[in-house]
Formats: structure tokens, C-alpha cells, sequence
């Protein structure tokens, strides 16, 4: 009885919410990383897209989301989803890299990379998990810059979110990827992060297992060819390094 | 018969909205064992949550006391034209988006904002830091207690304080001992709820004082950062809002009753003057 109720609940917004028109024969439903979110709908426009860091994507997966494609900045979560029997087998579709921004007035004066670990700096880096976040503080710790860690005012859920504190010109610096400073070209500069200490960032497709298999394998599939690697090229992401594992 | 079917309809009605609103409430608690909940509680992260909700929250809430009492004593006492707006204003940020209320604190206190200049100069930049947090709870949770004190004032009878004045009181001891201990019971309701709400303030923190661990990461900050790593952290600082929020409820119910029957009032139903 008491499930009943609750569940009669649940069953009545579902029915109402449906009449609305939200149903299940929509567009595919693609959970890509937020670093995708100008070129993705490039190489397909069809899809729904929802954009976030990567590891939140794979929590809402893991948590039932109706997700048919997961589009990953990084090899953990999708990795965890795999163990987990949530996705099938990931490939490597892009590589990108890491650059510093600064806000177009540059309040601190900064010239180079290696001056992020300056006392007293306003830093903005990804949270722990997030993608973004591991990449910089792997290029950090290559850099021997660990005391820039310090400097870091704000960990933030995705690299749209320290993009944007370091637009706003709220944070002296961030570390972001080379595909996002186009979006906030303006407001931003960029300083390069030197070869030597660049992390090894790879995308990763997988097909959501739970989701539309067959139209979500059609969708991977454009990404790998021509169509796909051309606009992702356009953007300024890097081709598959040639070691894929 | 259509009667009695009707009453059922209306049981049933009020048993599913009372399953739908306990139930996520309970399965917090369920998910994971109680000893496990206390144990994630005492983890580094949830602690250094803990301490910086709490050392914001009640920073915030001396602001809003001390200045939201007086101002509100003034609106309850005092008729003067474009009162009902000056309200309203004060108002406005209970309907207004935590969001909106974000950005509109970063656009007027941001290091590139209205202000920024300003507080530059004096050496403050207010992105990123503890007082960040504070504003953003202030701002958020202000109206919550300006508007019971408000109402608290304003149901005090007028004859007391002329009472008051007349037996030869100034204005200001008239406020002290004889506005203040009658509305005593409103603003301590008014006082839980507001700090019950800035406890919970999410949206307007994370844009303008960012989320960083044991400087302006507060326990909702906590719990939304730890939903894909640690659910375990996210659930313990859930439960723990949960016995804190039921704790809140009781006060804001019990703390009128209470002072009430210590009311010097001699009239058992105070006239209002409110609008």
C-alpha cells in the first residue's frame, strides 16, 4: 500500500510530463564533455546534446540517465563505466591540449606558464575527477609548478566553469584546452604550455549500452570518418595519436 | 456513497503527497548504514564543509541581524511614501533565482564589476574569498527574516509603545525593552528560517565565491562536488542537513508558542497595522 501511493505518484507525473511530449522516441541523446560543446553539434546537428564534465556525465549514467552516446574528455570515466558493463567498447576519436588563460587586461601581468606558481595569483583549476582539472595538474606536477597549487582560488565542475571565471575577469588565470579559447577569444589570452610537460589527453566515444545501440553506433561511427574528423579538425582538436591503446 | 468515495479520494490524495515528499527524505538514510553516515561525517572533506558553512552562515547572520532588525523596526513603525516599494525590494530576492542572484553579485561586487574599481583600491577583491560567501548568503536569506520582523513588529499594539514613550522612554529604550522582548518570538522564527536558508544557499556561492575545499566550499558545495566521487560524503552531509532542517522546523514552530505564553501583553490579540 504505502508503494502503491508513492508510486502512484510518480506513474501520474509520468503520465502528465509525457503529455507534454516528452517522450522516448526523440533525438539520440549524446552526454559529451563540456570541451565539446561548439564542435559536437557540427558533426551531427540530430542529436540532443547535454554537456558537463566528464566524470558527472558518467555518475548520471551510472545513475540510469538516458544516455545513448558518451563522449569522454578523459580514459577514468568512461573506463569505470566499462568495468561497470554500462558502455561498450570506447575508441579514441580526438587528442587536444592544454593552455593557460588569462583575462584580455591580464591584471597580473602574466607572460608564461611557468609563473603560475607566483605567490598571491588568482588560479582557477578543474576539481578533482574532472578531466580538465587531473590534465592541468598533471602538466603542473611535470613542470615541477606544484606550488602553483596554492594559488588555486576555485576548483570548478567543468572547463566551461573556469573558462568563465577567467573571462569574467574574476581569476587572474586558468587552465583550460586549446579548442575553448576560441569560444571566449574577446575576453581571454592565451600563453602556451610547453610540449615537454603537455598531458596525453585522449576523447573517448563509447556506445551506451542501456541506450538505442544501433543509432548511437551510427553517430560513433561519423565521428571516426571524414565528416566527423573535418569538423573536429576545424575546431583545432588534434588527430588520434598514432599509439592508441 | 459518492461521499464516502470522495473521502477516500481525499485520503489517498493526502497519503501519496505525504509518501512523495518523506520518501527521498528516508532513503538518505537508508543507503547507507547509520555508522557508516557518521563515519563520512567525520571524513576531512565533509569536516572542512562543515566548519565553513558554519563560520559563513553565522557571520552572515550577525549582518543580517544587525541590520535587518532596525531596518525592519522602521518599515513596521513608520508610514512614509514608497514604504510598500522599500518592501518589495527587500523582498525580491526571495523569488529571484539563486543564479540571477549570482551574477548580479558578481556584476556589482566582481573584480570587473560596478564596484570592483573601488574595492580595489581599498585592497579588497571579494571573488574567491569567505566574505564572498557571506554576501551571497545575505543576500539570499536577508528577506526571510526582514519579513517575519516586519510582521513581528507590527503586531505589537501601538499602545504599548505610546505607553512606553509617555512614562518617559526615549525611542531607543522604548525599542529595547519593550519593541524588542514582544517581537521576540517572530524574529527568532524569522532568525531560524533565514539561517536555515543561507545554511542551504548553493547556487549564488558556487558563481560567486567559487567552490574551493575548506575556504568557500560549504557542505551544499560539498555534496554537489562529491556526487560522482564520494556519494557516501554526499549522502552523510545530506542526512546531516535533513536531522538539522527537522531541527530548524521545530524551532520556528515552538519558539512563538513559547514566548507567547510569556507575553507581557494585556490584550490577548494584539491589533495589526499591517496592509
Amino acid at each position: 500500500m504505502i508503494r502503491a501511493c508513492a508510486i502512484a505518484v510518480v506513474v501520474a507525473a509520468a503520465v502528465l510530463i509525457a503529455g507534454c511530449g516528452d517522450s522516448d522516441d526523440g533525438p539520440l541523446e549524446v552526454f559529451a564533455a563540456s570541451s565539446l560543446r561548439d564542435v559536437a553539434p557540427k558533426v551531427d546537428r540530430a542529436p540532443r546534446y547535454t554537456f558537463a564534465g566528464s566524470d558527472e556525465l558518467a555518475a548520471q549514467i551510472r545513475d540510469g540517465a538516458p544516455a545513448d552516446v558518451f563522449l569522454s574528455a578523459s580514459g577514468t570515466p568512461v573506463q569505470e563505466l566499462r568495468a561497470a558493463g554500462l558502455v561498450e567498447a570506447p575508441f579514441v576519436f580526438a587528442s587536444n591540449r592544454l593552455v593557460v588563460v588569462v583575462p584580455a587586461a591580464n591584471p597580473a601581468g602574466l607572460n608564461a606558464f611557468a609563473e603560475l606558481a607566483r605567490p598571491g595569483l588568482k588560479l582557477v583549476l578543474g576539481g578533482e575527477g574532472v578531466p580538465i582539472g587531473d590534465y592541468a595538474r598533471e602538466a603542473l606536477a611535470a613542470a615541477g609548478l606544484e606550488a602553483a597549487l596554492e594559488n588555486v582560488v576555485s576548483l570548478e565542475q567543468d572547463v566551461k566553469g573556469v573558462l568563465g571565471k577567467v573571462a569574467l575577469g574574476e581569476a587572474d588565470a586558468g587552465i583550460v584546452y586549446a579548442t575553448d579559447v576560441r569560444a571566449a577569444a574577446d575576453d581571454v589570452r592565451e600563453l602556451a604550455i610547453p610540449d615537454e610537460v603537455q598531458p596525453d589527453v585522449r576523447y573517448y566515444a563509447a556506445v551506451v549500452s542501456a541506450g538505442d545501440v544501433e543509432r548511437a553506433a551510427e553517430f560513433v561511427r561519423r565521428l571516426a570518418r571524414e565528416e566527423g574528423a573535418g569538423a573536429l579538425r576545424a575546431a583545432a582538436f588534434l588527430p588520434v595519436p598514432n599509439r592508441a591503446e | 456513497m459518492p461521499s464516502r468515495a470522495f473521502g477516500i479520494a481525499l485520503w489517498i490524495a493526502l497519503a501519496s503527497a505525504v509518501l512523495f515528499l518523506t520518501l527521498p527524505v528516508l532513503a538518505l538514510f537508508l543507503r547507507v548504514p547509520p555508522d557508516e553516515l557518521v563515519a563520512q561525517l567525520a571524513s576531512e572533506r565533509a569536516r572542512e564543509a562543515i566548519r565553513v558553512s558554519l563560520t559563513t552562515s553565522l557571520v552572515a547572520h550577525a549582518l543580517i541581524l544587525g541590520f535587518g532588525t532596525p531596518a525592519a523596526y522602521l518599515l513596521a513603525t513608520k508610514r512614509f511614501r514608497g514604504r510598500a516599494f522599500v518592501v518589495s525590494l527587500l523582498e525580491l530576492p526571495l523569488v529571484l533565482p539563486p543564479a540571477v542572484a549570482g551574477i548580479g553579485l558578481l556584476a556589482a561586487f566582481g573584480r570587473s564589476g560596478l564596484l570592483g574599481e573601488e574595492l580595489g583600491a581599498l585592497g579588497l577583491s571579494i571573488p574567491f574569498t569567505q566574505l564572498a560567501v557571506v554576501l551571497a548568503v545575505c543576500f539570499v536569506a536577508s528577506p526571510f527574516y526582514v519579513r517575519a520582523a516586519i510582521a513581528a513588529f507590527e503586531a505589537i499594539d501601538p499602545r504599548l509603545l505610546d505607553a512606553s514613550r509617555t512614562l518617559g522612554a526615549d525611542r531607543g529604550r522604548t525599542f529595547r525593552r519593550v519593541a524588542l522582548p514582544l517581537a521576540a518570538g517572530g524574529l527568532g522564527a524569522g532568525s531560524t528560517l533565514a539561517f536555515a536558508r543561507g545554511l542551504g544557499e548553493f547556487g549564488a556561492t558556487i558563481m560567486f565565491a567559487g567552490s574551493l575545499p575548506g575556504r568557500t566550499q560549504t557542505a551544499p558545495l560539498a555534496i554537489y562536488d562529491s556526487l560522482d566521487q564520494d556519494f557516501d560524503v554526499a549522502l552523510a552531509l545530506g542526512a546531516l542537513f535533513v536531522v538539522f532542517s527537522i531541527l530548524i522546523l521545530l524551532a520556528a514552530k515552538l519558539i512563538p508558542l513559547w514566548t507567547r505564553s510569556a507575553s507581557i501583553s494585556p490584550f490577548p490579540f494584539a491589533r495589526s497595522r499591517s496592509t
